[in-house]
């Protein structure tokens, strides 16, 4: 069981690796989306602001209304966010869930695929 | 439950899988349908198959509601089941339900030359159209162009709303004799079953909104979505493919013409009539195909991921971050599908085998039901089936004794005579289901084997857990 403080370090390092990435803000160049994670065992709540393409903030708790909603536990959600872990994967076996639209669920899986291609 | 900004409401989910289930193909076999029995009767057809697609829906809708996600059917048999048996099955489902769009590409290439005559030689033509219409689409996805909900309510409202007006003006002009139809001997139980069978086509897609649910309030929203989608369609069908037959002459209704409801509007409404038939056939068309290139490639793009077929198929585009070595591959496959629909001409076997694969995957689905109350019996459903075990097992009978009925009939042209054994289906079904068990036996731990290899070499970038 990942706290609070390993997922929101994770967050940070994850914050850093994707604004770092060219590739990804221009892809993502017209991504504008505020992501709400809920750690189901832990019950910790994260809130990312991206803003075209950029992560603006990662805060602890939840802020605003999200337009994406993704809930894992808390280990996954520490090894996803240190790129230790492929999210499709996971999707795919029902053990992360996301609520949102289509292209950002495809969108949020990119952007691993983009920072880790080898993941 | 997450409150999200964007919510999909129950209009939009009802739209999509309306209109995902309406295309061109569907006027053509709608009129087999009438052909099979008595057209006045058809809508007996159509509503009992409508009726069934219900039992259908409401497994879809427990199951969805048990898992709502897009990664939908291979989700429900992997936990119901195991994950080969998962992988081995959706890919059938996924890359058969795929064929469609042959079927659908030659079909929509004669509304096309249709419209605008023939310009170099029939064949070219049709490939022609064909191609166009199938890069158009791979190309719109490729561009990560989405049909939004307001457009697609509007799209298939209106088109549904169309198709009941023209159906009721056509029995308000000329009337529909059921009293003869009734003591025709070609109404017969048989004939109706046979009809009933077929008529499932008209369906087809209904359930591909399931990935919706991640875009929606309530889970319940799109089992219910998906209910309702069936009867519209089915009271949609009902009146408009018997419209469609009474409407045409005996000359044309035997003519074996692949665009039956542009000749019904010219005979009905002259060139205007046809002019907006064509537009409709166009917009179905692509909505259709567009939906079924978007979610395909997703669907192949979450598998390369997954590491489930090559990883080259998740590859992103720069710009639109859309997957394009799927689409391509997809509009490929398209291509091919459709050269060799040209050159055999055998639309018709990729209706019925359509068909048949949707009467097998409900019988999946209703298995998947009953294994996943005992597996998970605790698990939260938004929606389950009422009656216990009665309609899942209902559908698990009535879907397989429909397949079984539809692989030993024959299908004939309008003149009676036979085009294909049906079972020629089943063996192109047999043949590709034993591909896609063996490569979901034997390739993909293989895949896994290696991608976990890969992983296993890779340093881990997370800081190791300090004991205290």
């Amino acid at each position: 069981m990942a706290r609070s403080e390993d997922i929101m370090e994770a967050l940070k390092d994850y914050k850093i690796q994707c604004n770092n990435n060219k590739r990804l803000r221009r892809m993502q160049r017209d991504w504008t989306k505020l992501i709400h994670f809920l750690a189901e065992d832990t019950g910790d709540t994260f809130t990312m602001d991206v803003v075209k393409g950029e992560i603006i903030t990662v805060q602890a708790g939840k802020e605003g209304t999200p337009d994406v909603f993704i809930t894992a536990n808390s280990e996954d959600m520490c090894d996803m966010f240190w790129g230790d872990l492929n999210p499709a994967q996971k999707y795919l076996d029902g053990e992360i869930r996301v609520k949102a639209s289509q292209e950002d669920v495809q969108r949020i899986d990119a952007i691993t695929m983009i920072i880790w291609p080898d993941t | 439950m997450a409150v999200l900004k964007k919510v999909i409401k129950l209009r939009t989910v009802v739209s999509s899988s309306a209109g995902l289930a309406m295309a061109t193909s569907c006027y053509l076999a709608g009129l087999q349908v009438a052909i099979m029995t008595v057209g006045e009767l058809a809508w007996i057809s159509i509503l009992v198959a409508g009726g069934l697609c219900l039992l259908s829906a409401m497994c879809f809708s427990e199951l969805t509601s048990l898992f709502p996600t897009a990664a939908g059917i291979k989700l429900y048999i992997q936990h119901a089941f195991n994950e080969k048996t998962a992988i081995a099955i959706s890919m059938f489902y996924v890359i058969g339900g795929a064929t469609i769009v042959g079927a659908e590409s030659y079909l929509l290439s004669s509304v096309l030359i249709e419209s605008v005559g023939v310009i170099l030689h029939p064949i070219a033509d049709r490939f022609f159209w064909q191609v166009i219409f199938i890069v158009l689409v791979g190309y719109v996805n490729f561009k990560g162009v989405v049909i939004t909900g307001r457009i697609q309510d509007f799209l298939t409202y209106s088109m549904l709303s169309f198709l009941i007006c023209v159906g009721l003006y056509t029995f308000w002009i000329s009337g529909v004799d059921i009293s003869t139809a009734i003591e025709s001997p070609r109404f017969t139980i048989e004939n109706v079953f046979t009809a009933t069978a077929l008529g499932v086509f008209l369906f087809v897609g209904f359930e591909w909104v399931a990935p919706l649910a991640e875009e929606t309030e309530d889970y319940k929203m799109v089992g219910k979505g998906m209910m309702l989608a069936i009867a519209l369609l089915s009271i949609t069908y009902s009146v408009f493919v018997v419209a469609m037959y009474s409407g045409l002459t005996e000359e044309q209704l035997h003519s074996g013409t692949t665009i039956p409801h542009i000749i019904f509007a010219r005979n009905l409404f002259g060139p205007v009539g046809a002019a907006v038939f064509i537009c409709m056939s166009i917009l179905a068309s692509f909505t259709s195909f567009n939906s079924g290139i978007l979610n395909n490639s997703r669907f192949v793009y979450a598998m390369a991921r997954a590491n489930i077929i090559p990883r080259v198929f998740s590859k992103l585009h720069s710009e639109n971050a859309s997957p394009w070595v799927a689409i391509i591959s997809l509009v490929g496959f398209a291509i091919v599908l459709s050269f060799l629909i040209l050159i055999t001409e055998q639309f018709l076997f990729i209706i019925v085998m359509a068909a048949a694969l949707e009467c097998f995957i409900y019988v999946v689905m209703a298995l998947c039901v009953i294994r996943l109350r005992r597996i998970l019996p605790d698990r939260e459903r938004a929606f389950k089936v009422p009656f216990g075990s009665v309609i899942p097992v209902v559908t698990i009978l009535v879907f397989a004794a429909l397949m079984l009925g539809m692989f030993i009939d024959t299908t004939r042209d309008s003149l009676g005579n036979i085009l294909f054994h049906n079972y020629w289906c089943a063996v192109a079904m047999l043949i590709f289901a034993c591909l896609t068990s063996f490569y979901a036996f034997k390739i993909v731990p293989g895949l896994k084997q290696a991608a976990e290899a890969r992983a296993k070499s890779r340093k881990r970038r997370r800081p190791p857990k300090v004991q205290n």
